[in-house]
């Protein structure tokens, strides 16, 4: 099947993990939420290594402060909501592969559909109000969350699967407080993305360790990443015994 | 006694780097976090609220465990521990 599409595309990683793992990126279904610094490099490096179906979702258009980090919208695009910029971009990396752009600010009431039918969700948001949203419909849909964030230099990413590791609010119980406008300088979410996106590609294709139970903490002024052991919570509100019952 | 203070994202460029900080024998991981707290405004600032109360979000590690806020008031420190802290980043 691969060979009747583009024998070349997929080479080099081919070579890596073999036929049957680029099978399944090619049926993966991956619903990125969030279309700016951490959605940009997620869904570009998706889409290159032919993920079948990269689904965009986010609710804002571009604007010119954007540009710094959100690294597939350009000056033309000022103006244009963000998935359409950005599923214009990975159609042109990629026309192999389906690019769905849903231009909607996820919220309690439609994260669900949003993200229906997704083999792994990917955290891009800019808020925690959203991410714990998405951290529940995930344990309650069981599809892993790929959980990433920025500030300055700094970064983190963790990697959840529902039922088996941490959740968002075990790591995180009390979410920080929200700033006006973050300061970030572009490669933090583009380091971070990657992380992202290469956790994304070891799930999908069952390759190495998986930054579950861990959260990886980068530190872009000293050049080092760290990771810090976290654990379930057994009071967790979310996925421990204490959950609250919800909608 | 000596312990190790690791400091990540603001709490780091607050502090400047890591910390070995000198304590009472015993000491709690409380006592800890005030030391730390009193190395600079900046430092005590990205620790704790403005009533004193330690902020809420930021991830508090012992010997790489993690400990509970609750557990802070009673978890006594050894000589040579390593204490990490790290305030969680919000942007994307
Ligand atoms: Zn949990």
């Amino acid at each position: 099947m691969l060979t009747d599409r583009e024998p070349g595309r997929y080479l080099r990683q081919v070579a890596l993990f073999g036929e049957e793992a680029q099978e399944r990126l090619a049926s993966a279904r991956v619903v990125i939420v969030g279309a700016g610094g951490l959605g940009c490099p997620v869904a570009l490096y998706l889409a290159a290594a032919g993920i079948g179906e990269v689904r965009l979702v986010d609710g804002d258009v571009v604007d010119k402060t954007n540009l710094n980090r959100q690294v597939l919208h350009g000056d033309r695009d000022i103006g244009r909501p963000k998935v359409e910029s950005a599923a214009e971009k990975l159609r042109a990396q990629n026309p192999e592969i389906t690019v769905i752009a849903t231009y909607a600010a996820v919220d309690d009431g439609n994260a669900a559909t949003l993200v229906g039918g997704a083999d792994l969700i990917v955290d891009a948001t800019d808020n925690y109000r959203v991410r714990y949203t998405l951290n529940r419909v995930a344990l309650d849909a069981h599809v892993p969350l790929i959980h990433g964030a920025v500030r300055g230099f700094d970064g983190q990413a963790t990697t959840i699967i529902p039922g088996r590791t941490a959740c968002l609010e075990c790591i995180i119980p009390i979410a920080p407080p929200e700033e006006g406008a973050t300061p970030v300088v572009g490669t933090t979410p583009g380091i971070i993305g990657l992380i992202q996106a290469n956790e994304a590609i070891k799930y999908i294709t069952g390759t190495g360790d998986l930054l579950t139970n861990r959260l990886l903490i980068w530190d872009g002024r000293a050049a080092t990443m760290t990771t810090l052991p976290v654990e379930r919570q057994e009071e967790c509100s979310a996925c421990g015994s204490g959950r609250c019952s919800r909608r | 006694m000596q312990v190790r203070v690791r400091a990540f994202a603001r709490l780091r460029e607050a502090i400047g780097g890591d910390l070995t900080l000198e304590v009472p024998e015993g000491a709690t991981m409380s006592r800890l976090l005030a030391a730390v707290g009193e190395t600079s405004d900046q430092a005590g600032e990205a620790l704790f609220e403005e009533s004193g109360e330690l902020r809420g979000y930021v991830i508090l590690m012992h010997n790489g465990r993690r400990v509970r806020r609750a557990a802070t008031g009673t978890l006594a420190l050894a000589d040579g521990d390593e204490v990490a802290l790290f305030p969680p980043v919000a942007g994307g």
